[in-house]
């Protein structure tokens, strides 16, 4: 069997000849106007749209829309490929959900962990004062890379528990439309290896926000990256598209929208962000890239920023602002409104009890998402915007937390009175909450405008977003991970070992997140390579020594987690089909999924979370006889 | 019923030392840097405002968590805890509630906001210019420029901010406020110096390469000493 057997080794080729066929076309075009044939930076933005083009190509992706073109129908494929191990689904293009939400899954993953480890280099960095082995722009480089990796990562998370488990939740065969399902995951596989690619030339050394004037004069590696970031936001609209398509159109008969297992009213909430706001971090970012190849001068308000080409001036860096944080901010809550209805729906199982206040949960995910877009400003308090804006925008960002609240108290009300199991995905649930309270609590001081002057830009907002991304996203991610891997494997993790994740990973983050607090209110700005040891009455070294040690007893924590998985995947114990005892549609069918998950169409008979009554059914399978 | 009441009164109980354990730690631990001017008051007792509601909130809500854990846990049986869907009841008050709290510090902070950037007749006007990656400051009174601040103490400063190139940002630690600093357009930042002393500007929004190293000192000085480095500002510049 040849490597280019394998999808993604096909895609990848297809890149590699998409990115020179890019630069060549630039060079042809530069030589027909009689300019010098090469030219840095239009040769690599070129050759780096062909190369998204390329790969998807390459991967097979686009094949079935080009066959239908040309008038030849092409049938949905079922099951493995025919002359080919059934391993390499998973490395190919393939349409069944549950395959795409494994390669989701497993993508970002990777990710987290290239992610991770770029921390951990800035972190060992930043345990001293002074510089130890990291330039300043590498430095730079660093800390943006590992934002915009972490944000493909939960995006990758995201979509991977999304494709996974809505369908299954809700009894559908597939999603709404597979051959988009899969242009949604593979837009992501050239869109970080663009992203990775940017480190080597030049890096970008603006952060994951890139602002400009800034991002508009460093070097090529900005063109990559941004471009990285159309792909992944192209994933993201198709994807968000196809699952609300899916949850509006294919729920089973008597399956109401308040009849929808928690989760998916999550993923419902998400996807209407996704789909209206991705736009806007596309156009911001597309609009720097041309700024920078064709000098249309959006954000430069003097012509004297372009050093590729002359530029005229008249534009507004405090415009680029607006729309990036218009999606930016929405963004954070497509991050942790999935992660907080895996809360939702794990606390029913392990507490043998149902949901309290189901429709005030669902609901606060909606309102969290229709208020997440009128908060945009609050990144912005010290831009330079007309200063009466921030009242408006003070107020929006404080309502956020009513809904927020609302899950707290009905998450406390869906425990109490309950019988409390504390197997390894419950521990994470209640870490994601201890978690993501911390990172709540820490918001409003950020909202009102006078408390936020001194913490705005400093180390303080660190530690509240990452509070806020670990209890929103990276808890609950785990806690899915571990939940789900019997369904997925069909095999049992070791509970001990996941135990002690649990137990290394959780006070690691609290001591992080805090200390990330604690030097940012002694006055350390965020984004510095280098920071005076003199603050905080000279305590500041000894706290980042600590939030240092914290970040490598996490890794280690991860690193436990995947051995975990990866050695039982094959040989653990057979988990059977239900062991959790859940009421939820996919675990009332065999573990692992088969390829046609339900044998017959799904009834909903019952409300999804009646632990505790006995006799009370959610969903059959039975057939009603005449169909 | 009548269980529940109890564990509602030890829970009570627990939540209210269990703020005061939590604020008094966080006001011990937290180390801001001190406060050198005016506006600090009002900014850092909004501070000890929020610190409070934290302290009360993560009490509420780490108790609840935690007590439930411990009473409501199974105990060896398969069993299901009780069948109840919600309460109407509890879920409004647990939103009016909050909505009342959160107008209360939004009304607090915009009456303070507006006090802090309320213009004063008598301030002080100082030009700066951020630039990658050192500081400019013009003084129009005097004409004169240096690469390094100097205030008179107890008057009201408002600082006129520019940028040459990039996005920075204008913050002392000590005085609390901060801005940005934007090309093509002025932006003001206003403070007003209550203790004589030497502080450090630091540019807080990222600037490309040296922005952790760009730096500027500033003296806070007398008004006499003010006077006089002024005239010593002035003969340079008139040589």
């Amino acid at each position: 069997m040849s490597l280019f057997t394998l999808g993604i080794a096909r895609g990848l080729l297809g890149q590699v000849l998409g990115m020179v066929i890019g630069m060549l076309l630039t060079c042809a075009v530069r030589i027909l106007l009689g300019w010098e044939a090469w030219a840095a930076e239009p040769a690599w933005t070129v050759g780096a749209v062909c190369s998204i083009i390329g790969f998807l190509l390459g991967v097979g992706s686009l094949d079935d829309w080009l066959k239908w073109t040309k008038g030849i129908p092409t049938p949905l494929h079922h099951g493995p490929p025919v002359d080919k191990p059934a391993w390499t689904r998973y490395f190919s293009v393939d349409y069944n959900h549950k395959v795409i939400g494994v390669q989701y899954t497993v993508w970002g993953i990777l990710l987290l962990m290239v992610g991770g480890t770029v921390a951990m280099i800035f972190r060992t960095e930043l345990a001293r004062s002074g510089l130890q082995f990291l330039g300043l722009d590498l430095y730079n480089s660093f800390i943006g890379m590992h934002g915009m990796i972490m944000i493909f990562a939960i995006l990758l998370g995201v979509g991977g528990m999304a494709n996974y488990l809505v369908p299954l939740m809700i009894g559908a065969e597939d999603m709404a439309f597979p051959r988009l399902n899969a242009l949604g995951f593979w837009f992501n596989v050239p869109g970080s290896v663009l992203l990775l690619l940017s480190l080597f030339v030049g890096g970008w050394d603006a952060g994951w926000t890139a602002y400009p004037p800034l991002s508009a004069r460093g070097p090529i590696g900005y063109q990559l990256f941004f471009l990285g970031v159309f792909a992944i936001g192209l994933s993201s609209i198709v994807g968000s598209l196809n699952l609300l398509v899916t949850l509006l159109r294919m729920r089973p008969e008597g399956m109401s929208l308040f009849r929808m297992p928690i989760f998916c009213w999550a993923v419902f909430a998400t996807s209407l962000i996704q789909l209206t706001a991705t736009q806007l971090i596309g156009t911001s970012f597309l609009m720097v890239s041309v700024q920078r190849a064709l000098g249309m001068g959006f954000f430069d308000p003097r012509g004297i920023l372009g050093e590729v080409s002359p530029m005229v001036g008249g534009g507004d860096p405090v415009l680029f602002q607006h729309l990036f944080w218009f999606y930016s901010h929405p963004a954070v809550y497509i991050f942790v409104l999935p992660g907080l209805g895996i809360v939702s729906e794990l606390l029913p199982v392990f507490s043998r009890k149902p949901l309290f206040g189901y429709k005030w949960i669902a609901l606060s995910s909606m309102a969290i998402a229709i208020v997440g877009f009128l908060v945009w400003g609050h990144h912005m308090f010290v831009s330079g915007y007309n200063d009466i804006l921030r009242i408006p925008f003070m107020y929006a960002t404080l309502l956020v937390a009513i809904p927020t609240g609302v899950k707290f108290f009905s998450w406390l009300g869906t425990i109490w009175g309950g019988k409390v199991h504390f197997d390894t995905p419950m521990l994470f649930v209640l870490g994601a909450i201890s978690v993501f309270l911390i990172g709540g609590l820490t918001g409003p001081i950020l909202a009102t405008v006078p408390t936020d002057f001194p913490l705005h830009d400093s180390y303080f907002v660190v530690g509240h977003f990452h509070a806020t991304m670990f209890g929103g996203f990276v808890f609950p991610f785990f806690a899915a991970l571990y939940y789900w891997f019997p369904k997925v494997t069909g095999r049992m993790y070791n509970e001990t070992l996941g135990k002690i994740h649990f137990f290394i990973m959780t006070p690691a983050f609290w001591v992080q997140t805090l200390g990330q607090m604690g030097v940012g209110v002694m006055g350390m700005r965020r984004r510095i390579a280098d920071y005076d040891p003199t603050l905080g009455a000279g305590q500041i070294e000894s706290w980042q020594l600590a939030v240092t040690i914290a970040g490598f007893a996490i890794a280690f924590g991860v690193m436990l987690m995947l051995w975990n998985f990866f050695q039982n995947a094959e040989v653990g114990a057979a988990a059977g089909d239900n062991p959790w005892r859940s009421r939820s549609p996919e675990w009332q069918i065999p573990s692992p999924v088969p390829e046609h998950s339900f044998p017959a169409p799904l009834h909903v008979v019952g409300e999804p979370y009646d632990y505790g009554l006995a006799d009370a059914g959610y969903v059959t399978t039975a057939s009603t006889g005449d169909d | 019923m009548a269980k529940n009441r109890r564990h509602f009164g030890i829970v009570t109980v627990l939540i209210v030392i269990c703020t005061f354990v939590v604020y008094w730690v966080l006001d011990s631990v937290l180390l801001k840097p001190a406060a050198a001017v005016l506006e600090a008051g009002p900014i850092d007792y909004l501070f000890d405002l929020h610190i409070w509601l934290i302290a009360f909130l993560f009490a509420l809500v780490a108790v609840f968590m935690c007590y439930a854990l411990i009473v409501f846990r199974a105990r060896g049986d398969e069993g299901d805890g009780e069948h109840i869907h919600g309460n109407g009841t509890l879920e409004i008050i647990w939103t009016v509630v909050p909505c009342f709290v959160v107008i209360y510090f939004a009304w607090i902070s915009t009456t303070m906001l507006i006090d802090l950037s309320r213009p004063n007749p008598d301030e002080y006007v100082v030009n700066a210019e951020g630039r990658q990656w050192s500081w400019l400051f013009t003084y129009p009174e005097s004409g004169a420029v240096t690469p390094d601040l100097v205030l008179p103490v107890d008057t009201p400063i408002r600082m006129d901010l520019t940028s040459d190139d990039v996005l920075h940002n204008f913050w002392v630690p000590e005085f609390r406020v901060k801005q940005d600093t934007v090309p093509g357009m002025v932006t003001h930042v206003r403070f007003t110096p209550t203790i004589i002393g030497d502080y450090v500007l630091r540019c807080a929004e990222l600037c490309g390469t040296n922005h952790s190293g760009m730096l500027a000192t500033v003296r806070v000085v007398s008004a006499e000493d003010f006077q006089l480095w002024q005239s010593e500002q002035l003969a340079q510049v008139q040589e």
